[in-house]
């Protein structure tokens, strides 16, 4: 069975070299039928690379410890749910998996364009079977992930335990989906610079791809800070490391990329920016990649430190040099006629979306590489912590919220002042009385006073979208307000679907500003039936359970957890769980989560004689709406990735202007 | 119609602004980032500075008292690896070059054992030893096969 999987990647590697040389050849000699067999060779490549997968995945289940790898990450008593989540749990898997899903994403697009873009299509698959080639090439020769090992062990070595949670499951195959996916747009931004077809062709190709790509970022930024709050047990979900940095600041750059590309689609301008985004959103996934592989910068997630960065990284600086080259060579047919006219304009407020977005990127990046930095130039390493990166983006991220309000009420072109009073009086108001009540509760805290009133400002102007969108609606058929509403958003799925996102950015922010501020937190010692306080709770430690099992072994504190009246609301029990193989101690938070407020509890330590507990409690307000707020941006983009009608038929518009083949235009937009 | 001038005003300032938040933030937040054998080698320069210093837990010698909530150990110098990745050489509890640890009011941290590589967050005082705020004991995300056989 190894075998197998060995000469199925070979014969992937194979196949991605062959299918860039025919679709190049056939493009170029215009010889259509090998344009055809390098999709066919594509389609192929895909097959191969998920029969290796099928390989993998079958060890794993089958528990073969012949294979170093399944030895190394699972054992016969994992349960089988992570058995097949092994399959990313290392690096030789982690690769293959990533191999496996640029494959298929490259089959779909290669299936997408089989009529559509005859011109930029062949070298986007191109450019997308060079990606595929650079990780073929890793898991053929370098990290092999079918590797035989010299004697056979009873027995595996186990997934580590924190990764045995659901959570974990699924945040590394949605952060790899939106890494991915991110090639296939930049594919088709590197073909427009190839072939010199400038205009926003590439763009439209790859708009439900960008978006896919930040919806699953988004999922997989979210589910991996859920992960640390229910997992890790301090606290908090976000704690500026290395790992993590580098997933969000793909995200922000997509967030840019997905604002600036509307500038384009409407304007004409930017296509330089736009260029430079998307390829910038491709060169952070290597880099997340490199950082995380490299042992270049140390995080608190020691992964393996592998001899697979100095590839990451020369792979990196050959696709930057080139696309940098490509950029230069086309500057002057990437010129744009049009030019900003007012500063308030939409325009505008995007350009200054996009500068907030990438400069918050730009310090992220700053502060995760400045030890490597310092260590070059003044020879010593300095680090910087979440104090950093809390100090800088904080203000960053209260202009971006500024601007998120003004950008979609504002107009194109510009605005006269009577328009800005009619459109923005209302969420003004809105905005200073969430202020001054803010301030009457007793909030004193300048930042949060601010973004409360900012939030709010931004909600109200999105309220006043939906009216206006409402009202024109019942102007012109007369429908019921909340029929009106469901077709308002299902007519212009985009824009509203965009609006909902906002709401749920909004929503997030606001968990993240309270929970940041106002979070409490109380350490104690205490014996069975003591009780002790944190905020108007009053918890009770009413004891110890102990159990035994094969896998583990574990203690579980049961604690009452009373109102100030005396009332009991519920029993929490969080625990200390050891695990038998490998020997290694893990924490169970028990967390009750409200609106207003998580009581988070830590069973911090116990003695031995099983009668004193230490607990670490964490009473975090608002938390509760950063995850509400992750679930309402989730749904806003389904909400904009929803197949339109209208969308299908000004795809079709922009195909006429490429080719004139009716034919070719009706399957097109019945295909998409 | 010439407004570009006043657009590359607007994106200059924010430029500059962002570029002065990053400076003067890592002036005010950044900390030394140090092995045991650098701490050891600039002991005098560091005293009363905040430092990162990462190292491995010390075997033996190691207290910790759950009342208190107070977590005494040693942290000697990280091995150097072998070309095949395995560690030259243990810690053992007669290295030379190590520095006391007390890190009080906080949990001990679930994968703290002895061997274990560890980052902690402090101040080094005039005896020797050093303050902790926190110490972050290295998760291994990915166990290394080798060491796993």
């Amino acid at each position: 069975m190894p075998q197998l999987g060995n000469l199925a990647l070979a014969i992937a590697l194979i196949l991605a070299v062959y299918s860039i040389v025919a679709n190049i050849y056939g493009t170029r000699r215009n010889a259509p039928d090998f344009v055809v067999s390098a999709r066919h060779a594509i389609w192929a490549m895909c097959a191969m690379v998920t029969i290796a997968v099928v390989v993998l995945w079958t060890a794993l289940l089958r528990s073969d410890f012949s294979l170093e790898y399944v030895a190394a990450y699972s054992s016969t008593t994992l349960p089988t749910v992570y058995k097949f989540t092994s399959l990313w749990g290392g690096q030789q898997g982690s690769l293959l998996f990533w191999t496996w899903l640029l494959s298929i994403f490259t089959s779909i697009a290669a299936f997408q364009n089989r009529r559509r873009n005859p011109e930029i299509a062949p070298y986007a698959l191109a450019v997308l079977a060079g990606v595929a080639i650079f990780f073929l090439l890793m898991l053929n020769f370098v990290t092999r992930p079918f590797d035989l090992l010299a004697t056979v062990p009873a027995e595996g070595s186990d997934l580590n335990p924190l990764l045995q949670n659901y959570w974990m499951a699924i945040h590394p195959p949605s952060l790899y989906t939106g890494y991915v996916s991110a090639t296939v747009p930049f594919a088709f931004g590197a073909a427009a610079l190839i072939t010199g077809k400038l205009d926003d062709g590439w763009i439209r190709s790859t708009r439900r791809w960008a978006i896919f790509s930040w919806f699953f970022l988004t999922l997989g930024n979210m589910f991996g800070a859920r992960w640390a709050y229910e997992v890790l047990g301090w606290g908090g979900y976000w704690a500026w490391d290395p790992v993590e940095n580098a997933a969000f600041m793909p995200w922000l750059v997509m967030t840019a990329y997905l604002h600036s590309v509307m500038i384009q689609e409407r304007k004409d301008m930017l296509k330089v920016w736009n260029l430079s985004l998307i390829g910038l959103a491709f060169g952070l996934t290597l880099f997340g990649t490199f950082i995380t592989r490299s042992g270049v910068i140390s995080s608190v997630h020691s992964f393996t430190q592998s001899g697979l960065g100095p590839y990451f990284l020369s792979f990196l600086i050959t696709v930057t040099l080139a696309y940098t080259a490509l950029l230069i060579f086309r500057s002057k047919q990437l010129r744009s006629p049009a030019e900003f006219e007012s500063y308030l304009s939409r325009e505008a407020a995007f350009l200054f979306n996009n500068l907030m977005l990438v400069g918050i990127a730009f310090a992220v990046f700053w502060g995760t590489i400045f030890p490597v930095l310092s260590e070059a130039v003044r020879g010593v390493k300095i680090t910087v912590g979440p104090p950093f990166f809390n100090r800088v983006n904080g203000p960053l991220a209260l202009g971006l919220v500024f601007l998120m309000g003004i950008g979609p009420l504002i107009a194109w072109r510009r605005t006269t002042t009577s328009n800005l009073v009619r459109s923005f009086a209302a969420p003004v108001a809105i905005g200073v009385a969430t202020g001054i009540v803010a301030a009457a509760a007793g909030i004193r805290q300048w930042y949060v006073l601010t973004a409360f009133s900012l939030a709010a400002f931004v909600l109200g102007t999105v309220l006043v979208e939906f009216r206006r969108g409402m009202n024109a609606r019942r102007h012109l058929v007369s429908e019921p307000r909340a029929k009106a509403l469901v077709n308002l958003v299902a007519k212009n799925n985009r824009r509203y679907g965009g609006y909902i996102i906002h709401i749920g950015t909004i929503v997030a922010f606001v968990g993240i500003v309270g929970s940041s501020f106002f979070r409490t937190e109380v350490k104690k010692s205490v014996h069975a039936g003591e009780s002790f306080t944190i905020g108007s709770y009053t918890l009770r430690f009413q004891g110890l359970e102990q159990t035994d099992t094969p896998h583990l072994e574990s203690a579980t504190a049961l604690v009452e957890v009373l109102r100030p009246d005396g009332r009991e609301i519920t029993v929490m029990s969080p625990a200390k769980v050891f695990f038998k193989r490998p020997q290694q101690p893990a924490t169970k938070v028990a967390i009750r989560s409200t609106p207003a407020s998580d009581l988070y509890v830590v069973l911090a330590g116990i003695d031995d004689s099983g009668q004193t507990a230490t607990f670490e409690v964490f009473l975090t307000p608002l938390v509760f709406w950063l995850w509400a707020g992750g679930l309402m941006m989730v749904l806003g983009t389904v909400v904009v990735m929803w197949p339109n009608v209208r969308e299908r038929a000004a795809i079709a518009t922009a195909l006429s202007r490429q080719s004139t083949n009716a034919r070719e235009l009706a399957d097109a937009a019945g295909g998409d | 119609m010439r407004i570009r001038p006043r657009f590359f005003i607007g994106v200059g300032l924010i430029a500059l602004a962002i570029s002065y938040l990053i400076f003067s933030s890592i002036r005010t937040t950044s900390e030394y980032y140090l092995t045991v054998t650098e701490v050891a080698a600039r002991q005098s320069e560091l005293g009363g500075q905040s430092i990162r210093v990462a190292g491995r837990v010390k075997p033996g010698n190691i207290g910790w008292d759950p009342n208190s909530l107070t977590l005494k150990f040693e942290i000697a110098p990280i091995p150097d690896i072998d070309a095949s990745g395995a560690p030259v050489r243990p810690v053992v509890a007669s290295d030379p070059v190590s520095f006391r640890v007390i890190s009080a009011g906080e949990p001990k941290p679930d994968m703290f054992a002895p061997g274990r590589d560890v980052i902690v967050e402090g101040k080094l005082g005039p005896d020797g030893a050093i303050a902790a705020t926190q110490v972050m004991t290295s998760c291994p995300s990915k166990y290394k096969p080798k060491q796993a056989q």
